[in-house]
């Protein structure tokens, strides 16, 4: 016999993004319920966890236990093995992701939402009424709002009327893992670019501690072969840190496009990887998902009043999501689309013989290749006039 | 020529189906293909990072 549970806002994925989502709907007094397919929210982690200090403070209740490592120094590594070092970007942390998604699901059950863990979502239907179904092995959950936070493979959206189906050259294709060597640095993020070492992507070492770094890397869905991220993350493990001790290899995909317009269908909402909310150069996505999570459950608990869903009221959600970064996410989108049409290793070897030679506040150039150029497109062109 | 999921390998994480064109692929507590669905097209086994599909050839 299965169940059939009523609620107001039904969220699909307990990552930060879904936790974030029915936290703030939950908080503002509605009934809510969070799916999730695992069973705990925040495992395996699938992330490079690096974040700036400031994005998560800005969008979350960060605890301090989030933090395994305050980061003092950024470094890219070009093809030819040039090390640039990168001082002036934001005070960089090395996230606790078990922890913090854990930390973020509990906080969404304290404000009052019922978590369903191994509750992965079959199919999502719209009924008679306008309402939501959501189908599950366990139970059938019926709501007047979806919250869609299904990560990556954004497949419940399909069932909506969504195209989210991924191009190959719009996800990188990762795989990572944890490995302990003395050989880490401990307080710098490095970078590695380069054709041989991460094919249209990039390779990092991001520490948790002292000797205890998260080891990954990217490769572009069009330059994928089966099981080469793997084979290319050992091969850069030997050579980076030889003789480390290398933890569980996980994998995941990244999406590296523009957000999925519209967010919002009706009662139904888009956030996170699911909605493709990723800086398209970095890949970093958490501050988008907290943001976006956040602002979806708001405006969706907004939304339901006495007399019904005020379901036009949604797309709020998406005019918000706009204003704050969706401009940016675009533009990580056209800068993305123009590095990897138009940089090899000859120009990036190039760029980084430049920028040793120039003083540290010049190297906001270097993050044409990581995170911050995005917020500056044009520096690309000029970075193209100066090298070119 | 079947989608072959080598269930020792997969890690769960879902890229597969973020580019299938067919919808053929599903993540429960495993991951499964709708064989109805799958048009053996082979756009999940170049994205798998860590090698876990083929298609088998028969």
């Amino acid at each position: 016999m299965i169940m059939e549970e009523k609620f107001d806002i039904a969220v699909i994925g307990a990552g930060p993004a879904g936790s974030m989502a029915a936290w703030s709907a939950a908080a503002a007094g509605r009934n809510v319920c969070l799916l999730e397919r695992n069973n705990k929210p925040g495992f395996p982690v699938r992330c490079g966890e690096g974040i700036g200090i400031r994005s998560l403070t800005e969008h979350s209740d960060a605890r301090p236990e989030w933090i395994k490592r305050e980061i003092t120094c950024s470094a890219m590594i070009s093809p030819n093995g040039t090390k640039v070092n990168i001082t002036d970007i934001d005070k960089s942390t090395v996230l606790d992701r078990e922890r913090m998604d854990g930390d973020l699901a509990q906080d969404a059950v304290k404000a009052g939402a019922q978590l369903f863990v191994t509750s992965p979502v079959i199919e999502v239907t719209r009924i008679d009424g306008g309402e939501y179904q959501c189908r599950c092995p366990q139970r059938t959950i019926i709501s007047k709002i979806v919250i869609i936070a299904d990560g990556v493979e954004s497949r419940v959206a399909r069932d909506l009327g969504w195209s989210t189906r991924l191009a190959s050259d719009d996800i990188e294709s990762c795989a990572f893992t944890r490995v302990t060597s003395p050989l880490i640095d401990a307080d710098c993020c490095i970078f590695y670019v380069g054709s041989s070492v991460a094919p249209g992507g990039y390779a990092w070492i991001f520490p948790r501690g002292i000797g205890e770094a998260n080891v990954g890397l990217g490769i572009l869905g069009t330059r994928c072969t089966a099981g080469k991220p793997k084979e290319l993350l050992l091969q850069f493990i030997n050579r980076e840190l030889p003789g480390g001790c290398i933890g569980t290899l996980h994998c995941g995909g990244v999406p590296v496009t523009r957000y999925i317009r519209p967010l919002v269908r009706h009662g139904a909402m888009l956030v996170g990887d699911a909605a493709r909310q990723v800086n398209c150069i970095s890949g970093a996505g958490i501050h988008y998902s907290l943001f976006a999570g956040k602002t979806a459950g708001k405006v969706a608990a907004d939304a339901i009043g006495a007399e019904g869903v005020n379901y036009s009221s949604l797309t709020n959600y998406e005019k918000l999501w706009k204003k704050r970064y969706g401009k940016q996410q675009e533009r990580s989108f056209a800068l993305k689309d123009f590095v990897t049409h138009h940089t090899d290793d000859a120009f990036l070897n190039r760029i980084a013989a430049t920028l040793t030679k120039k003083k540290s506040r010049k190297i906001k150039y270097l993050t044409v290749f990581l995170s911050t150029f995005s917020r500056h497109p044009m520096l690309l062109f000029k970075a193209f006039k100066l090298f070119g | 020529m079947p989608l072959k999921i080598d269930k020792k390998v997969c890690d769960r994480c879902g890229t597969c189906i973020s580019v299938c064109p067919c919808n053929a692929l599903l993540l429960t507590d495993e991951l499964s293909v709708i064989r109805d669905q799958c048009t053996q097209c082979g756009t999940c086994v170049a994205i798998c990072p860590v090698g876990a599909l083929e298609i088998e050839k028969l």
